[in-house]
């Protein structure tokens, strides 16, 4: 009869405080690994994909100085900040560098019209409406939204882009705001305090009369 | 006190140890590998928000919702075509609705079959246009023809060192110093041509810049070719104006 019987085993005894154990700090990990790496923070920021021409932003909008709209011209006209097209690329590179393999691309590409396929870095969700206009014309500069991209060897995504992170500058844009001629300027204001940097915001935000929108029609139309 | 805790090293420890003893061993090594997975996520996820860190490999949206809709956004990829465009280039021969009118002053610089040596009426000169024309000045012919004009800037610096040492067959031909008196001479139209459509080794610049800018860069070139052939006689009331040593400036 005895023999038959089942006992658990003395080790079992461990099972409620294990229980509760892990009962406790289970759902806190999991809180911790969605909260942080669920959110764009870790899924998109620093996204760099590679690019089929190792095109460097370092060199020519640091080093050789140009302005961000000498190849997205149309950034100040349209919601859509245009890559340029191989022409622009081939204003100065039929001339210089044209025998480089890291130029061979554009010159097949120049000669065939088909286009360089370049790979989309910054992808907002197509269910929300984003406007380059509306920023760069009002002062808020690339630099806030893209990083220092003219010292990057190649483009990554450098903040989030979640709707959370567009609301923090709608509801206080003060940080961000600056003549609009100077947007493409991404070094500015670096050299300033941030008693001065304010001073100079809240002037142009008075100037041209800053109110960013929450409504959700503003970015879901 | 020392009863205390050996009562409860007696009462609570012991037992704890001796079940513990008792444990299948594939149950304690289940929880090692377990605990370890575990703060091996935490320290990729931590890896992955930490600065720095760059990845290229494509984006994880755990949530899809409508991130991608069956629709084509700007310059985006369309494999139905030839050329992999979504955006469609203008048919050949065509033109479209704001770019041409006939209006050859304005859109092309030309006036009775000859360079317009006036503004078309769009055009007003005035001080915000000089202003717009300085700054599209700085963007797309300074790199080239540098901040004054004078046929020096970084790309040119920087094309010649290229030629000197010769690196992947670059040539390069001086861009113009505008103040030459052969382009100092030519009419507004012939400098807004030369814009849109480029000259010799000069590409063409209409793609880029929107025709009331280019009008506005010629306004602006205009001022600086005037700033270098200035003199007293040409500001007003020069007299009452602080002076420098003659000499010491120009
Ligand atoms: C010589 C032309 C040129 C200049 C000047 C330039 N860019 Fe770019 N930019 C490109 C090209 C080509 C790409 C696409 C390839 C890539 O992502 O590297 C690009 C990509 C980008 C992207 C990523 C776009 C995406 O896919 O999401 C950003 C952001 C950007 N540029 C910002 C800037 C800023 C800010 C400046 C001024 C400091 C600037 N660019 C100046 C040519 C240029
Ligand atoms: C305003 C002139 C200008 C424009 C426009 C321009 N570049 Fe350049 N680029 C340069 C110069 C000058 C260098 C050479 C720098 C050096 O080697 O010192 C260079 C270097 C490069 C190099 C490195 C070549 C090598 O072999 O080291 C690549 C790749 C390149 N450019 C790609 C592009 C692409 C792609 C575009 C179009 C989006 C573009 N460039 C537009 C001026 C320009
Ligand atoms: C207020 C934030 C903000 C500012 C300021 C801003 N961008 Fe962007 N940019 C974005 C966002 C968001 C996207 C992604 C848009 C999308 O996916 O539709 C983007 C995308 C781009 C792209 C890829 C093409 C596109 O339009 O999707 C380029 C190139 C670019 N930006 C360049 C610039 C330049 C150059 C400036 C400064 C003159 C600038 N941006 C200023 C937020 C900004
Ligand atoms: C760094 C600050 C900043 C960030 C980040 C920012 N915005 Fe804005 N946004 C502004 C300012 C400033 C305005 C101009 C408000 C005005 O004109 O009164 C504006 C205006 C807009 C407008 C135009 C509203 C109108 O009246 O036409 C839209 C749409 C918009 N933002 C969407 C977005 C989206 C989507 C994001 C996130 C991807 C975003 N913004 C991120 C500062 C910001
Ligand atoms: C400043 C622009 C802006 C405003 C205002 C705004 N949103 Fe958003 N919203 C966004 C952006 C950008 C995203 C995409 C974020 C992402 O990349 O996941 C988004 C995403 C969302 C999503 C989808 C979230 C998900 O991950 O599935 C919902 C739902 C949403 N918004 C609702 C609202 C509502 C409701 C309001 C009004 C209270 C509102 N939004 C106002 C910019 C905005
Ligand atoms: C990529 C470099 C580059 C850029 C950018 C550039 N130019 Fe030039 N430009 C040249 C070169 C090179 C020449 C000389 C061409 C030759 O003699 O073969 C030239 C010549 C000229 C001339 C003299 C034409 C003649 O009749 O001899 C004018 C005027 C001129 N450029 C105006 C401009 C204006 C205005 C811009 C801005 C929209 C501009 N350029 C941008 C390189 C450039």
């Amino acid at each position: 009869m005895t023999e038959s019987r089942f006992t658990f085993p003395q080790w079992t005894n461990l099972a409620l405080p294990a229980a509760i154990v892990i009962g406790m700090t289970a759902p806190l990990y999991m809180a911790i690994v969605v909260a942080y790496g669920f959110s764009p923070q870790a899924t998109d920021v620093g996204y760099m994909p590679e690019q089929p021409i190792p095109f460097s932003h370092q060199m020519h909008a640091g080093e050789l100085g140009l302005d961000c709209r000498y190849c997205h011209n149309t950034v100040e006209y349209t919601q859509h900040a245009a890559i340029p097209p191989t022409e622009t690329c081939m204003n100065c590179h039929a001339q210089i560098h044209p025998q480089s393999d890291k130029i061979q691309p554009l010159f097949e590409s120049y000669e065939t019209g088909m286009p360089i396929e370049w790979v989309r870095v910054h992808d907002l969700p197509q269910y929300s409406y984003f406007n380059h206009s509306a920023h760069v014309t009002r002062g808020v500069s690339c630099v806030s939204c893209h990083g220092r991209v003219d010292t990057m060897e190649v483009v990554y995504q450098h903040e989030p882009l979640s709707m959370g992170w567009c609301l923090e500058c709608h509801r206080d844009p003060d940080p961000h705001i600056r003549n609009p001629d100077l947007v493409t300027q991404l070094e500015w204001g670096l050299d300033m305090s941030a008693a001065e940097r304010l001073e100079n915001s809240a002037l142009w935000r008075t100037h041209n009369d800053l109110q960013p929108s929450e409504d959700c029609s503003t970015c879901h139309r | 006190m020392t009863n205390l805790i050996k009562q409860i090293i007696d009462d609570l420890l012991k037992p704890f140890l001796a079940d513990f003893k008792e444990m299948p061993l594939w149950i304690k090594w289940g929880a090692v590998v377990m605990t370890s997975i575990a703060f091996m996520i935490l320290a990729f996820v931590f890896r992955a928000r930490s600065e720095g860190v760059y990845n290229d490999k494509p984006r994880i949206h755990f949530i899809q919702n409508m991130d991608n809709q069956p629709k084509f956004v700007s310059q985006e990829a369309n494999a139905m075509f030839n050329d992999g465009r979504g955006m469609r280039p203008k048919v050949e021969g065509t033109v479209a609705r704001n770019e041409m009118t006939g209006d050859t002053h304005f859109f092309m610089g030309i006036v009775d079959e000859a360079w317009a040596t006036t503004f078309p009426d769009q055009i007003t000169v005035d001080r915000p246009l000089l202003d717009r024309g300085q700054g599209r000045f700085n963007i797309f012919c300074s790199p080239c023809h540098g901040a004054g004009g004078f046929g020096d800037g970084v790309i040119h610096h920087r094309a010649q060192r290229l030629v000197e040492t010769g690196v992947n067959g670059t040539t390069w031909v001086a861009p113009k110093n505008l103040h030459e008196d052969m382009i100092a001479a030519q009419p507004v139209g012939q400098i807004f041509n030369t814009i849109t459509n480029g000259i010799r080794t000069m590409a063409a610049h209409g793609s880029q810049i929107p025709v009331a800018d280019r009008w506005a860069i010629v306004a602006y070139i205009e001022a600086l070719q005037l700033s270098q052939n200035a003199d007293a006689s040409t500001v007003p009331n020069a007299d009452s104006l602080p002076r420098v040593d003659e000499g010491s400036n120009k």
